[in-house]
């Protein structure tokens, strides 16, 4: 069983391409789970084909105590069997959101929710490691590779960056490594290149280049994945192609995060920043 | 620097050679040999300062110092344990705050009442239960006239607005909603939960009671818990003396008694370390004055009881020295029946924040000698005050260990020593004497003349008991 | 001279007139008003308010989960209890546990304060472990969490190994741990979590040749006389045990005049081995639930639950074991069982038709049930603050299966407060509970067997074992003596007051 975190930036498009990636993989015929650690419980909608399941945070308040919680409760299956679980939380502003992740993912493995023929688990974590709890899928014995999804937008790379770093800290007392950077495009200059070069810097690679098209959305629209909606179409080969790749993947490094003029430096050689830019 | 503190110093490095090296530069500040005259400038301890981690502390909390000292025996106030369900069930009826009246009606001293938090709780936060609780409790308890919602770790680490929470319950339910926010990891020690609670009285019940008149002898008994009923044998002598005592804080207290207590002339204040706080506020705010005392031993109750006379007319002066003489023959007569069998005794001390000073003296009533003394959470301070009670080259220790307890106790072979519940035992495997000096042994009371000869029956029993005699020590 | 303390210097005539000058100052509710009040929480009105109660407990008969973790660790051979978190929590522990044992107990606490739930942990525990190790000589440090660490996410296994190869302690020293939030179960949770985490980290993967042996885990017992007890049965059935957290010397040391922290527990070795035994079997079901799972499926090791409270909960408990090593019950065992038999008997006309309240542990509950109903005893109310549906379920079952229990309701998750209005609603002859019950005698009038924990108003009560055909006869003993000192109280001054009973 491979276990797999997914981090990336708020709004980055981490949760659709996870679940896209997923059902791709499902549908070649491998045994999938996934897990949501975000309170806005989103990362399963479009396997199950509805607005949102019963989250594992939800169904203890409701019933008083983790303990008296039944996995078949919050564990559903969606798409090619896919199991899917949510760990929910609270609004932003009140509580303590990463109590949840850690909850959630204790309740899951204490229940026996990986089962054995689990082929591949994986973690579609909030934008920012912001506490200990959303470092909690990527401690010992839980995921072992982590990607990161970015874009050419200058705060998605400082976001993959920063990342790096808190992986860095868990990598160098722990077996978690970088499988590489997915560039979800949002159609910004040299995107492709920008993201390998970013690759190469943090010691990593760009593991696929998802181009950005509008039947993505269509699918969304209908709470589908593009390998559900329009398995035909040519978006859904990409993520295909994205899956493949991580299936196939080899190469898990220990990242080397770059410095801010480092990075600063790089958008300006791709002309994304200007000098004055910077100096402003 | 003179030769008795040369050698404890030598002794206390000896202590202190097994610690690792940065705790040990830590710990070097927090031992010191006693000089009383205060002359000898490495003799001055530090204080108030962080635990090192895993060197096995005696210390406790700030909730500790809220719940367990301040506002746990305000005994009409409904005191919610706000958090998990755990430091609410170890604080639960452990420090034996006396009081009368009728529990689960009038009353809640003995009751453990907690919001019981679960993992929803913390990941959704505990607000909403909150409110609820206080609705419920008011429900069922009609009779209590506040609420106090002590915090515990979780609320303070996620964020909880429990101010908000009782600002609209008080408004609903028309009683004092106070909000402490002694979470246990702010500050170091019990300490600065004393200070937080005594800054929430201020907030929240000061200056509101209800007093028909008042007297020139108006007088507020502050610092004193009523443990084993404290407060109530020094309220006896203060009211012989011809003083009214209008609010006793906070031992068998009500929060009236906490409102009323500015209506005061003067302000008696025993514990000094836990209720400063307050005392200074009532000075600078209400113009009233405030004086330590000690209620320990006669000779120091017969000094306070003049001192606390000569703030008053002449009338409360011929009163202090007919008490003083109505007590002196009986003061005489436990001296006399129990000194012949404690005489010359040594005794180690390690208490909170007033006893390791206090009962010095009436240690002394006895013929027994403080060899050694220290704090769990004293201040700069409390070590000014405790310098000159005790002998040239005592051991002063201030947040001391297990580790150094055990050693220092191997090295001044005390004849008894006095310290706490987890202390206890561990002395009792040693075969040394041991009194508990926070809870007196589920014993009490021992301040004033009543707690006097239960004190000198006390130190007896511990020093004189033969089952000492029956271990068979291993040579 | 005549020395008064508390317990008579305030009924004097002189602080009866103080109490009442008092009341000047104090505001307090008329009498009548108090009266009609204390009433009317007496009455089936105030028990349905009660009992609507959500977000509030009162007096609940719970502890939190690291008071069972460091319990558990305490019973390891030279192991030392340790704490991540804020430091009051281990101040609470030791007193807990002291208070009850009238016993020393360590503990380490890396106290935490405001920087650390800021920046997490790690610190605290480098210098923690650094200063426990150098200090304290533990030959293993049982690390678990208060909730502070479990809130802010401190990762335990990450700095356990950072503090290993920064080179604070001995890379090959013992450092098991476990997550034991306090805000989910409750202590006997924390014990389960805490011996799983033990276990993990001794076993680490080696297992070895068969060695015949049983393993015992007495789960969250707080009675020392059970753990000598389980040992002498072990060797009059000739089985060669292993008891798992042997906690009977760090709580009831010999007095020597030598204070040893370490002083006993199970060897680490013995406890290595555990994972080469025959079978483990717990005395407690809701404080090892995790252990055994573990046990079973990563030890593949058969495990069995017996506890062996009341007659024939041991009977069954001896069964099983001989069928499980091919050993007769001795006849000496036989002979303890039909000597508390015969008590038994004799005793019945005192327990029969009893009405019983009960407060306490799941397992406590669950063993004095049976043993109750044995007596032809009648469970009315069995309040179990920290029981949740499983046990909810298996007493109710346990109830159904005599006509004894037909009058029995179960309430898990309900506290002593709850329990109070029962007992003035429903009243019954005797309560079962723990120290704290007292004040439920006190407002009810209902006599007390004091079982369970804490105990810390009576002494040595719990260095005589509960567990086995003696440990019944003690019960029994508790019990019906409860139960003759109340007629007499009842029956005083009246021609009832017999000698003879």
């Amino acid at each position: 069983m491979r276990q797999i975190a997914i981090y990336g930036k708020g709004g980055i498009g981490k949760s659709t391409t996870t679940q896209n990636l997923v059902a791709a993989l499902a549908e070649a015929g491998h045994k999938c789970m996934i897990i949501g650690c975000d309170p806005k419980a989103d990362s399963t909608r479009l396997i199950l084909n509805r607005k949102a399941q019963n989250t594992v945070m939800d169904m203890a308040r409701e019933k008083g105590t983790v303990e008296d919680l039944e996995l078949d409760e919050v564990l559903l299956h969606g798409f090619k069997n896919i199991k899917c679980a949510e760990s929910g939380g609270p609004e932003p502003g009140v509580g303590c959101a990463g109590r949840g992740v850690i909850t959630a993912i204790n309740f899951l493995e204490e229940n026996g929710a990986y089962g054995d023929d689990t082929d591949f688990v994986f973690y579609d974590v909030l934008g920012d490691v912001v506490c200990g709890g959303f470092a909690m899928p990527i401690r010992e014995g839980k995921a072992k590779e982590i990607y990161i999804v970015t874009s050419g937008e200058m705060m998605a790379m400082y976001a993959a960056n920063n990342i790096s770093r808190g992986i860095l800290k868990y990598a160098q007392s722990g077996g978690v490594r970088l499988g590489g950077l997915i560039c979800n495009s949002r159609n910004t200059d040299k995107e492709n290149e920008l993201i390998s070069e970013l690759a190469t810097k943090l010691g990593t690679q760009m593991i696929h280049f998802v181009p950005r098209d509008n039947e993505v959305q269509r699918a969304e629209l209908r709470r589908k994945t593009v390998i559900e909606y329009a398995p035909e179409h040519k978006q859904a080969d990409e993520y295909r192609a994205l899956a493949k790749k991580i299936a196939d993947n080899k190469n898990f490094v220990v990242p080397t995060p770059i410095t801010m003029d480092e990075l600063e430096k790089l958008l300006m050689d791709y002309g994304i920043m200007e000098k004055e830019e910077v100096v402003a | 620097m003179s030769s008795t503190i040369k050698e404890t110093q030598k002794m206390i490095e000896e202590v202190l050679e097994k610690y690792p090296e940065k705790s040990k530069k830590d710990r070097a500040k927090h031992l010191a040999a006693n000089d009383p005259t205060g002359q000898c400038s490495t003799c001055q301890v530090k204080s108030n300062i962080k635990s090192r981690p895993g060197v096995m502390t005696v210390r406790g909390c700030a909730y500790a110092g809220a719940k367990g000292v301040v506002w746990g025996p305000v005994k009409d106030q409904i005191t919610i344990s706000h958090g998990p369900v755990g430091c609410g069930q170890y604080s639960w009826w452990s420090r034996r705050n006396y009081y009368n009246g009728q529990t689960g009606i009038d009353t809640f001293g003995t009751m453990h009442i907690t919001t019981d938090f679960q993992e929803k709780n913390i990941v959704y936060g505990g607000d909403k239960g909150l409110e609820a609780a206080i609705k419920e409790l008011h429900g069922l308890f009609p009779l209590g006239r506040g609420i106090g919602i002590l915090s515990e770790c979780p609320v303070g680490l996620i964020g909880d607005d429990i101010e908000a929470v009782s600002k609209r319950a008080a408004k609903e339910i028309n009683i004092p909603i106070v909000p402490v926010r002694c979470e246990g990891f702010r500050g170091v020690s019990q300490s600065l939960g004393h200070h937080i609670a005594n800054d929430t009285i201020k907030d929240y019940v000061l200056g509101k009671g209800m007093l028909e008149k008042t007297t020139p002898y108006d007088v507020n008994l502050i610092g004193d818990y009523n443990i084993g009923g404290d407060a109530w044998a020094s309220r006896k002598i203060l009211e012989e003396m011809g003083l009214r005592v209008i609010a006793q804080y906070t031992g068998d207290a009500t929060i009236n008694e906490i409102g009323i207590a500015t209506k005061a002339k003067l302000n008696l204040i025993h514990c000094y370390r836990s209720m400063n706080y307050i005392c200074r506020h009532m000075e600078e705010a209400y113009g009233i004055p405030w004086m330590e005392f000690n209620f320990f031993g006669p000779t120091k109750t017969f000094d306070s009881i003049r001192n606390i006379a000569a703030k008053f007319d002449e009338k409360i002066q011929r009163n202090a020295e007919a008490v003083i003489a109505k007590y002196t023959p009986l003061m005489s007569k436990v001296v006399e029946q129990f000194r012949p069998k404690l005489e010359g005794k040594k005794v180690m001390l390690y208490v909170g924040g007033l006893r390791p000073r206090h009962t010095i003296g009436a240690y002394e009533d006895l013929g027994m000698e403080v060899v050694a003394s220290g704090y769990e959470f004293g201040h700069g301070d409390d070590y000014k005050r405790t310098y000159p009670e005790m002998k040239e080259g005592a051991v002063i220790m201030d947040d001391a260990t297990l580790y150094e307890l055990e050693e220092f106790t191997r090295r001044l072979k005390p004849d008894m020593v006095g310290s706490g519940i987890k202390e206890k035992y561990s002395y009792h495997k040693l075969g040394v004497p041991f009194r508990q000096m926070h809870s007196w042994d589920y014993s009490g009371p021992y301040h004033g003349f009543d707690g006097f000869p239960v004190f000198a029956r006390d130190m007896d029993m511990t020093v004189n008991s033969p089952t000492w005699d029956l271990i068979r020590r291993k040579k | 001279m005549k020395i008064r303390d508390h317990s008579d210097l305030f009924k004097q005539q002189d602080y009866q007139e103080q109490f009442e000058r008092k009341k000047e100052f104090e505001n307090c509710w008329p009498a009548e008003k108090v009266k009609e009040v204390s009433d009317w929480t007496k009455t089936e009105a105030y028990k349905e308010l009660n009992f609507k109660r959500e977000n509030v407990k009162i007096n609940p008969a719970k502890a939190c989960q690291p008071l069972g973790a460091v319990f558990c660790a305490s019973g390891f051979a030279g192991s030392m209890p340790f704490v991540q978190g804020a430091q009051g929590c281990v101040a609470y522990f030791r007193s807990h546990l002291s208070r009850h044992f009238k016993e020393p107990f360590a503990a380490i606490s890396t106290s935490m304060t405001e920087d650390a739930a800021v920046f997490g942990g790690l610190n605290n525990m480098l210098e923690g472990l650094e200063n426990a190790y150098t200090l304290y000589n533990p030959k293993m440090i049982s690390v678990c969490t208060t909730c502070m660490a479990e809130v802010i996410g401190d990762d335990l296994n990450a700095y356990i190994k950072t503090s290993k190869e920064k080179g604070v302690v001995p890379q090959d020293l013992l450092i098991p741990f476990a997550n034991t939030p306090s805000f989910v179960g409750s202590h006997i949770v924390g014990y389960d979590n805490m011996m799983k985490g033990i276990l993990k980290a001794l076993w680490a993967g080696k297992k070895g040749e068969a060695n015949g042996k049983i393993n015992i885990i007495p789960g969250f017992d707080t009675y020392t006389g059970n753990y000598h007890e389980i040992k002498r049965l072990m060797s009059l059935m000739g089985i060669d045990a292993t008891v798992l957290a042997d906690v009977s010397d760090t709580f009831d040391s010999p007095n020597t005049g030598e204070y040893k922290l370490y002083p006993g527990g199970t060897a680490i070795p013995d406890a290595m081995d555990g994972v080469n035994a025959l079978a483990t079997v717990a005395l407690q079901k809701y404080s090892t639930v995790k252990t055994m799972d573990y046990i079973q499926k990563e030890w593949g090791q058969k495990t069995l639950t017996l506890s062996p409270i009341g007659i024939r909960n041991t009977d069954n408990f001896f069964e099983e074991l001989s069928k499980l090593t091919n050993k007769p019950v001795p006849a000496a065992i036989e002979a303890e069982r039909g000597r508390v038999v015969d008590a038994m008997v004799d005793s019945h006309p005192y327990v029969h038709g009893k009405r019983f309240a009960l407060v306490g542990d799941p397992d406590i509950l669950l063993g004095m049930m049976s043993l109750i109903m044995e007596m032809g005893g009648e469970p009315v109310h069995v309040v179990c603050t920290n029981g949740d549906k499983h046990f909810e379920a298996e007493a109710k079952e346990l109830l159904a299966s005599s006509p004894f229990g037909a009058h029995g309701t179960v309430y898990a998750g309900k506290d002593m407060w709850h329990l109070r209005s029962l007992l003035f609603t429903e009243p019954v002859d005797v309560l079962i509970g723990n120290s704290y019950a007292k004040f439920l005698t006190q407002d009810t009038g209902t006599p007390l067997v004091r079982i369970g924990f804490p105990l810390f108003d009576r002494h040595h009560l719990h260095r005589q074992p509960i567990i086995g055909y003696q440990g019944a006869l003690n019960l029994v003993t508790m019990v019906v003596n409860t139960v003759l000192d109340e007629l007499d109280r009842k029956t005083e001054g009246s021609a009832s007051f017999d000698v003879i009973r």
